[in-house]
């Protein structure tokens, strides 16, 4: 009832009219995203109601919500997920912290600054298959460095460690890498956002006599807070959405599917056992748990700049 | 500034245009692959010979990334845009047969039953489905043992052991775990990789009809098999390797001296070749297990024609000139065993085809099943609950055995 | 920002740490480039070496000498440029509206559009291809770039708009009140003092196009049109990687990726907000 009343009332309809302006800016964009995300999106949804059919799409068959109820209860994707919470928990703080230091760090005038922001720009476009075999060659229980250091350098263990082999420490090569690639990208968006801070607040301050940590806490962080609700939600998602260091390093789920995270198991049930259906109600659940997480991360992190 | 980017734009859409592409008059008939640089330089030459002879028809391949191989695949029929030959794993062939993607070329295709008079019956037999042929055997592979001369020179040892019980004793004399030296290695613990020791000892998956694997996978012969490398893990002759873990590769190993034996196809031979050229290959049939005479598992790939193919006709021609001889023997030559019986021993095929066609008499397929990927992850698990001593051998292949009865079915 | 001998103590020390950081950073990196120049034979040498024991060119000259590779590194160009134009333009105008306008369903395309950056691209993969299928764009450089647009259209908006954000609107105020239009508001203070954002977005977007792989390995079959990342995937086939190649291969392949960033990362420059106030 309402809402008929609101569209029907003339203030609303000259609302829309007086914003053409708007709607003709977000035109193009929105264009292609209905065509490209929205529809797909729609798409994939019926797919997961249904034993789906590749070759004769009409043939498939309906099932409800089957599919779902199927996933929910496989103690795999359980598992899968909480190696994807995990991952995501000590990534995206790990990230944000170690981006954040070194924008700071890069942000003045220092000798050689485009080298550092290079530098610490190459694990962001190598691309993930290689780095992931350098990780996974690292951390090689034969002949990897990391094994090499910890036993025969520095004598803290005795045996080599099986780090990939072992379901739960697997997961700590995974997350390194997922910090180690993560962190030049955040910087370079912290560092854009540093820009934006008046070198006078800092002088101000200083002239008031703050200390460092004083100027960071109260001047910088205030600051950059969109960009910083920005970044969590975005590496949040990055997280929830890992994908192609896992498919590698654990070679689909080694041992016993324990290693898997979401994607690597949707990936698994979608073109190994070409079980469509099943994965894409997985990619739902997925996509549907990360949209209320980013909401909830909005609503509660963002509030008004205040100068 | 503004007129440099006016510049740059113009270059751009003009070599946005070029790199566009002019459509062909001919037809075409689209051949997806997914060969190493060897095999794609022989079938350049194939292709030429094809189109001499039928010269209105020109042959366009692909050569897809193997890892993705499968999804593309499956999405280009999910939407419709499929190639019209395509060069499958045979593992694939039911799959994609029980989804009605392929051709059945026993009743499509003209002179089918004569091509295969005269291939071998195993690659043969991974086309097969439900009653009808799904492909043609394009090449087909299967495993031997390859063994460090050097290595065994050096430990005294004469020759290659020749049963399972001297492949036992002989992987133990080797074996220095810290230093990285074992007797033998595996890649992985996927069906794949103990296969030709499981097939050598007489082990089966499932019964002949596929009806069950009750009594197979896990009967006496199997968990035999299974138990022999079980023993060899725990004894350190078998390295950790198979585990995963990133460890040092089957071929580095072998050609550096980490390892003294492996069981691997006929691509060890230009591969070792090709990076380690100082490296001596002997190959040796698979060591036979207890009243077996050798056995090994067959490999290989088919050639099939998607029923979306808008070139039936002229894929049909181009899949057969795949198994004519000429064919066979350029492919041959670079590295693609033959599955055309007629031309075993000729001499333009390498000299180390010799073993593999020797253990090609008694290898043996895995299951021409469409559900093989979840039957292979069933036995792969089993293998990995025994390495890590959570499940007796046999405890570990009883529970296979319900997953694959389960698998079978549900079908 | 600090005293003169707080901000000198403060530099040193973080020389220190950047330096610390870069090795940890670059350890893998330079293990690459130093394998690149090693023969097949030394790729996995333990102990491992970093120095190569026989420096060799091969692995260069065969990678790059692959068929089509020179041709497959001009289209990723092409793509990754066309894509990183359309898209900044784009989500600069949608962050605008999003940022500075007030129109009916506001929030609703904005959560909308959010959606689209949760979704994992895997996921879409099928219905994108039968509707790519069936609007011509497959096999075609022109359709990759449509398709990379929509896909990255939601995080650059969303990154710009947080960017937008951070300008104080009192300086639009100011424009309005001497008397300008929102033309000029765009043109004299959104655009100039969101130079760190649009160059962030500029960075990205062209590692997007240039990186991504399912897609175009999918979309394109035609070898003379593929991407770069197909032809590095191809150095994988099924019982071998050749390594020394692929290190190789990417080495190159990383280096307009690494030209772009330092052209953009110029336009961090501070002080320009500080003119702005001014």
């Amino acid at each position: 009832m309402k809402v008929k009343n609101k569209i029907l009332d003339k203030s609303f309809l000259k609302k829309i009219l007086s914003s053409k302006g708007a709607y003709l800016l977000l035109l193009p964009g929105m264009g292609l995203f209905f065509t490209f995300i929205l529809f797909p999106l729609i798409y994939s949804l019926r797919m997961s109601f249904y034993k789906w059919n590749i070759v004769n799409i009409g043939a498939s068959k309906f099932v409800g919500f089957s599919n779902y109820v199927r996933v929910i209860n496989d103690p795999i994707f359980i598992r899968a997920t909480l190696n994807t919470i995990v991952y995501t928990l000590i990534t995206v703080p790990g990230q944000i912290l170690f981006a954040l230091v070194v924008a700071i760090l890069l942000n003045q005038k220092i000798k050689g600054r485009t080298f550092f922001r290079v530098a610490y720009y190459i694990p962001v476009i190598t691309s993930w298959v290689v780095v992931t075999f350098l990780f996974e060659y690292f951390f090689g229980s034969q002949a990897g460095l990391v094994n090499f250091i910890l036993k025969d350098m520095l004598h803290l263990v005795d045996k080599k460690i099986m780090w990939l082999t072992d379901p739960i420490l697997v997961m700590i090569p995974l997350i390194l890498l997922g910090i180690w690639k993560g962190v030049g990208w955040s910087a370079i968006i912290l560092l854009a956002a540093l820009q934006n801070i008046p070198p006078d607040l800092y002088e101000a301050a200083t002239i008031d006599g703050a200390g460092i940590w004083h100027k960071i806490t109260k001047i910088t962080l205030p600051l950059i807070r969109p960009t910083l609700v920005f970044l969590v939600v975005v590496l949040v998602i990055g997280g929830f959405n890992v994908y192609v260091s896992g498919l590698l390093m654990t070679k689909g789920g080694n041992p016993l599917d324990l290693s898997h995270f979401i994607l690597t198991l949707m990936y698994k049930k979608t073109f190994t056992n070409l079980d469509f259906g099943y994965g894409s109600a997985i990619s739902y659940l997925l996509a549907a748990f990360i949209f209320m997480v980013s909401v909830i991360e909005i609503k509660l992190l963002r509030r008004k700049v205040e100068y | 500034m503004k007129r440099l980017s006016i510049f740059l734009i113009v270059i751009m859409l003009i070599t946005g245009m070029t790199l566009g592409g002019v459509a062909e008059e001919k037809k075409v008939v689209t051949y997806w692959h997914t060969m190493g640089d060897a095999e794609e330089e022989a079938l350049i030459k194939v292709i030429e010979m094809f189109e001499d002879q039928y010269p209105n028809i020109k042959i366009k391949p692909t050569r897809m990334a193997y890892d993705d191989f499968k999804p593309a695949l499956l999405i280009g029929i999910a939407g419709g845009v499929v190639p019209d030959t395509a060069r499958l794993d045979i593992i694939w062939v039911p799959e994609f047969a029980e989804i009605r993607a392929l051709v059945a070329l026993d009743e499509e295709m003209e002179g089918f039953d004569e091509i295969i008079a005269n291939t071998y019956p195993g690659p043969t037999s991974t086309n097969f489905w439900k009653g009808h042929y799904y492909g043609l055997p394009q090449d087909t592979n299967t495993q031997v043992l390859v063994w460090n001369k050097q290595m065994f020179e050096e430990a005294d040892l004469s020759g290659p052991p020749e049963t399972i019980d001297e492949f036992v004793k002989y992987a133990a004399v080797f074996s220095n775990p810290d230093e990285e030296i074992y007797g033998y290695t595996m890649g992985g613990t996927y069906f794949w990789a103990p296969a030709s020791i499981f097939y050598a000892m007489g082990g089966e998956v499932t019964d002949s009809e596929i009806t069950t694997a009750t009594g197979y996978i896990n009967g006496e012969k199997s968990v035999a098999a299974y138990q022999v490398l079980v023993d060899m893990y725990r004894d350190e002759s078998l390295s950790p390797l198979l585990l995963g873990g990133g460890g040092i590769g089957a071929f580095e190993g072998l050609a550096t001296g980490k390892y003294a034996m492996i069981i691997e196809g006929p691509w060890a031979h230009p591969i070792l070749k090709s990076d380690y050229p100082e490296f001596e290959v002997n190959f040796a049939l698979v060591p036979r297990g207890p009243d077996v005479t050798t056995s090994s598992v067959v490999g290989g790939e088919n050639v099939a024609i998607f029923e979306g193919s808008q070139n039936k006709d002229e894929a049909m021609l181009w899949a057969k000139f795949l198994l004519s001889e000429e064919s066979q023997l350029t492919m041959g030559e670079a590295g693609s065993m033959p599955t055309l019986s007629t031309v075993q021993g000729n001499e333009r095929l390498p000299e180390y085809y010799d073993v593999f066609m020797e253990q090609l008499k008694t290898a043996k397929a895995r299951v021409p099943h469409p559900k093989w990927a979840e039957m292979d992850n069933a036995i792969n698990n089993a293998f990995q609950y025994m390495l890590r001593d959570e499940k007796t051998v046999q405890q570990a292949l009883d529970d296979a055995a319900e997953e694959i009865n389960r698998l079978i079915i549900e079908e | 920002m600090l005293t003169t001998k707080e901000e000198r103590i403060f530099r040193n020390i973080s020389y220190i740490l950047l330096i610390c950081g870069v090795v940890i950073t670059l350890v893998p990196f330079i293990y690459m480039i130093s394998a690149s120049f090693k023969s097949q034979i030394y790729t996995f040498e333990y102990p491992p070496r970093l120095i190569p024991r026989d420096p060799t060119l091969e692995n260069y000259i065969k990678a790059l000498g692959k068929d089509l590779f020179g041709r497959n590194l001009l289209n990723s160009f092409f793509v990754a440029t066309a894509t990183t134009i359309s898209t900044v333009f784009i989500s600069s105008l949608m962050a605008y509206a999003f940022s500075r306008m007030q129109f009916p369903g506001k929030e609703v395309f904005f959560y909308i559009l959010l959606l689209g950056m949760m979704i994992p691209p895997v996921m879409l993969i099928i219905p994108q291809f039968i509707i790519a299928k069936n609007l011509h764009l497959l096999d075609s450089l022109w359709g990759l770039i449509v398709v990379y647009v929509s896909v990255t259209l939601s995080m650059q908006t969303f990154l710009l708009r947080s960017f937008f954000e951070t300008i104080p609107r009192e300086l639009e105020e100011a424009v309005l009140v001497d008397g300008g239009t929102r033309w000029d508001i765009f043109r004299k203070i959104i655009l100039p003092l969101s130079k760190p954002g649009l160059a962030v977005v500029a960075i990205f977007t062209f590692l997007y196009a240039w990186n991504e792989f399912p897609w175009a390995h999918v979309a394109i079959r035609e070898g003379s049109r593929r991407t770069l990342p197909v032809a590095l995937a191809l150095f994988q086939s099924q019982y071998l990687t050749q390594w020394g190649l692929l290190f190789a291969a990417t080495t190159v392949a990383s280096i307009p990726v690494i030209i772009v960033f330092v052209i953009f990362q110029r336009y961090f420059i501070q002080g320009v907000v500080t003119s702005g106030l001014k």
